[in-house]
């Protein structure tokens, strides 16, 4: 996962004169004074790393839990996820509460340094004290310390300087404020996205310095679809097309812990999100995320998806006389899984009509899962990993773009096509060869 | 030809065996499901300028001449040669398959009944040396011709003939040679997909009207017109 590594640039663009404002004066957490007094739950603690996902970016297989080093590629260099066991040495066992708060909430080290916004403190300065105080206790109360060291900073010596800039100019450090006006389960729902689960890290545009260009539910940008490494994590908003105006608060939470619904599977980085992340949410909270979710008005439809159900497209393929290369191509290589009519079958293969990762504005996913395939989360509740084939070793990028342009254009759906170029960008994101002929 | 020569024939083949066989005993190179190594073979290779890589020059008039008799070029559609059957056939014979890599190849070796499978210590590549050695010897002294200078009414005759197990060798039974390999590999050949060498530009199929590697057809099972769409090779190019 590379996320929002791709920060540093703009950051590094953004410098000049920036060396003098980073003073090393700590900046305050604002914990409440109660918290001195309160005893944390560590067992709660676990749940909320659930919910915040802290193992996608700190545990890597063949590592001890939570010890880090997981390299995100960033134009100054890697940066490496840290160890953030209670180890006294490399991990985080000599942060006070308010040290790991000030982290968690400012990004900033208890020696003053500045971590990257790859970690995603940006949405975790919205999670409440309570929260944040279990999370603490059970960190350094139930991980086992791992004397994993960290890997030697990979950016590059002056990455970190403006990062406090940036702050400055983007970063906003309050946490949730409940909206009174609406019911529990609403706001529990947007504390956790806009908070926790970072949904809006993935979801959100961003901008020229790559900040989220929203991080709450005030602006309809926020969540409104974005683009990142050869991917394109979709519109959550209202948008009939793109978005998820046409399905109900369960097919989200369907979605959220199984890894399908009627409408989609999930691919890529969201399979990620939900094998690790969403599957273990209680019922009540993927149904507050769905909730919340489902109030989201629609994004600004200018420039966006249409969908229209029709049979069009079908009855064109039966009659024989159908001769666009996309349509044949279709038929040849994909209608087997997802049927003539776009519809696929059930749960198991998933409906590309109507299918807001086919309909995405930048069509990245789409040609992603065509070029290398995708395998389904295993969940406790779907434990088929479905797989589709990759065919990136078979088509040529502009063989990719006319079925690619086929599936945005059928059955319905209304997304502008896909060009050979877009497909070239994907492959090289992705690093897979060209087909040899 | 003379006794002499099929007695000598005969011990130049039992020569031949044990050495044939200590490669077919060799083990079987493993077999990847890699993608990556997959790309299309080459296209197939024009007659006119093959090398064959394991038949002799006899042995390669030989394999042309049974290609053309077995499917000729006619009204229903291309021929063998024309579809690159017999480099198809070349080719094959170096891969896993000709030296029976992933067969049980350890005796003991018993004339079985046919339900009981290939029962015969040959392996392709041998069946293909004494096989069309031993069916030119029986043109030459028939005939006074080797199978591939006869006109092609004598050559349906003795392939005919040779199918039926009318004609004998010494070395190995000739219909078991013409049914399971001749035949079959001419079959697989001219039908498999161009992927593997031959079927050139999927011309069987379009003969028989196999619409090819579509992995499914459930929309159309109940129309009553036929397929209306040209084949389509594992690949994935349209003809
Ligand atoms: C998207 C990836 C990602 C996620 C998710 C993530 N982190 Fe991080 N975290 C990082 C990276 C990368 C660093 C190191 C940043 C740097 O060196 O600038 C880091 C650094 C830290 C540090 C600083 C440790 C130190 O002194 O180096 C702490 C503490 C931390 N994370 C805690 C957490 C917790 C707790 C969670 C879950 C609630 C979490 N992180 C989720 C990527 C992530
Ligand atoms: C063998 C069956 C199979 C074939 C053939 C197949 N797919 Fe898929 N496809 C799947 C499965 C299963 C998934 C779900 C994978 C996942 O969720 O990780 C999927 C997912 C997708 C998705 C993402 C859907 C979503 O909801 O995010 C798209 C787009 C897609 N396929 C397009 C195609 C195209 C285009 C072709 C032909 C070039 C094709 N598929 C061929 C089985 C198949
Ligand atoms: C690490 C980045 C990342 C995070 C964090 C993330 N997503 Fe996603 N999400 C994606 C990508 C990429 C896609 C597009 C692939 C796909 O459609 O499955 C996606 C797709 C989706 C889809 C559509 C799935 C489909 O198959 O059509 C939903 C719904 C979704 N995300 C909800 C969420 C919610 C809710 C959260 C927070 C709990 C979240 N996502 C957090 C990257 C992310």
């Amino acid at each position: 996962m590379k996320r929002a590594a791709l920060l540093v640039l703009a950051l590094l663009v953004a410098a000049g004169a920036a060396v003098a404002v980073t003073g090393r004066s700590l900046p305050d957490p604002k914990v409440s004074p109660a918290i001195a007094t309160r005893t944390p739950d560590p067992r709660h603690g676990a749940y909320v790393a659930v919910l915040g996902d802290c193992a996608a970016c700190h545990s890597v297989p063949g590592s001890p839990d939570l010890a880090g080093g997981l390299a995100l590629p960033t134009p100054a260099g890697p940066v490496w996820s840290s160890n953030i066991t209670p180890d006294k040495v490399h991990g985080i066992g000599v942060y006070s509460f308010t040290d790991f708060a000030r982290l968690m909430r400012q990004g900033v080290r208890p020696n003053g340094e500045r971590v990257l916004p790859a970690m995603p403190y940006t949405a975790y300065a919205k999670v409440s004290d309570e929260d944040l105080h279990d999370l603490y206790a059970y960190l350094m109360q139930a991980v086992p310390a791992a004397p994993t060291a960290n890997h030697a900073d990979g950016v590059l010596w002056f990455a970190r300087w403006p990062i406090g800039l940036w702050n400055k100019a983007f970063h906003d450090d309050s946490r949730f404020a409940a909206d009174p006006a609406k019911g529990a389960s609403w706001n529990r729902g947007a504390y956790l996205v806009q908070g926790l689960a970072h949904c809006g890290t993935c979801h959100t545009p961003r901008g020229p310095a790559f900040q989220e260009k929203a991080l709450d539910g005030r602006s309809d940008l926020f969540l409104s679809g974005a683009r990142l490494d050869g991917a394109s994590p979709i519109n959550l908003r209202g948008n009939t097309a793109d978005g998820l105006g046409r399905w109900s608060a369960d097919d989200i939470a369907e979605l959220l812990a199984s890894g399908r619904s009627a409408h989609s599977a999930v691919v890529g980085q969201m399979g990620e999100v939900v094998a690790h992340s969403t599957q273990f949410m209680t019922d009540a909270d993927r149904g507050a995320i769905a909730a919340y979710l489902k109030s989201l008005s629609p994004a600004p439809e200018s420039g966006r998806a249409t969908f229209a159900a029709t049979a069009a497209s079908l009855d064109a393929v039966m009659s024989g006389k159908q001769t666009d290369p996309g349509a044949l191509r279709f038929m040849n290589s994909c209608s087997a899984c997802h049927r003539l009519n776009g519809d696929g079958a059930g749960r198991a293969l998933p409906s590309l009509a109507g299918n807001p990762t086919v309909l995405a504005q930048h069509p990245d996913t789409l040609i992603a899962v065509i070029l290398k395939g995708a395998r389904m989360p295993s969940t406790a509740a779907a434990p088929s990993p479905m797989a589709m084939p990759p065919f990136g070793w078979r088509y040529d990028d502009r063989e990719v773009a006319e079925v690619a342009s086929y599936v945005r254009q059928s059955w319905g759906n209304g997304a502008p096509s896909v060009s050979a170029g877009q497909v070239r960008a994907v492959r090289r994101a992705l690093g897979l060869a060209t087909p040899g002929r | 030809m003379s006794k002499d020569t099929d007695r000598r024939a005969f011990l130049k083949g039992s020569v031949l065996l044990p050495a044939l066989g200590a490669a077919a005993c060799s083990p079987p190179a493993t077999h990847q499901d890699d993608l990556a190594a997959s790309a299309p073979a080459a296209a197939t290779p024009a007659a006119a300028d093959y090398k064959p890589a394991f038949f002799t020059p006899a042995e390669w008039a030989f394999v042309q001449a049974a290609c053309a008799r077995l499917i000729p070029n006619d009204a229903n559609g291309p021929g063998a040669l024309e579809l690159g059957v017999p480099q198809f056939i070349d080719r094959q014979m170096g891969t896993p398959y000709g030296a029976a890599a992933a067969w049980y190849m350890q005796g003991p070796f018993f004339e079985g009944k046919p339900e009981f499978g290939y029962q015969s210590q040959l392996t392709p590549k041998q069946q293909y040396r004494l096989g069309i050695r031993a069916i030119d010897a029986w043109c030459a002294k028939t005939h006074g011709k080797v199978l591939a200078d006869l006109d092609a009414k004598t050559q349906d005759d003795v392939l005919k003939q040779v199918e039926a197990g009318k004609v004998k060798s010494d070395d190995l039974p000739l219909d078991v040679f013409f049914t399971a390999f001749l035949l079959k590999n001419v079959m697989e050949g001219y039908f498999g997909d161009p992927m593997y060498g031959g079927n050139r530009d999927m011309a069987a199929w379009k003969m028989i009207g196999h619409p090819g590697a579509r992995a499914d057809f459930l929309e159309w099972v109940d129309k009553p017109a036929a397929y209306p769409y040209g084949p389509v090779d594992l690949h994935g190019r349209q003809a």
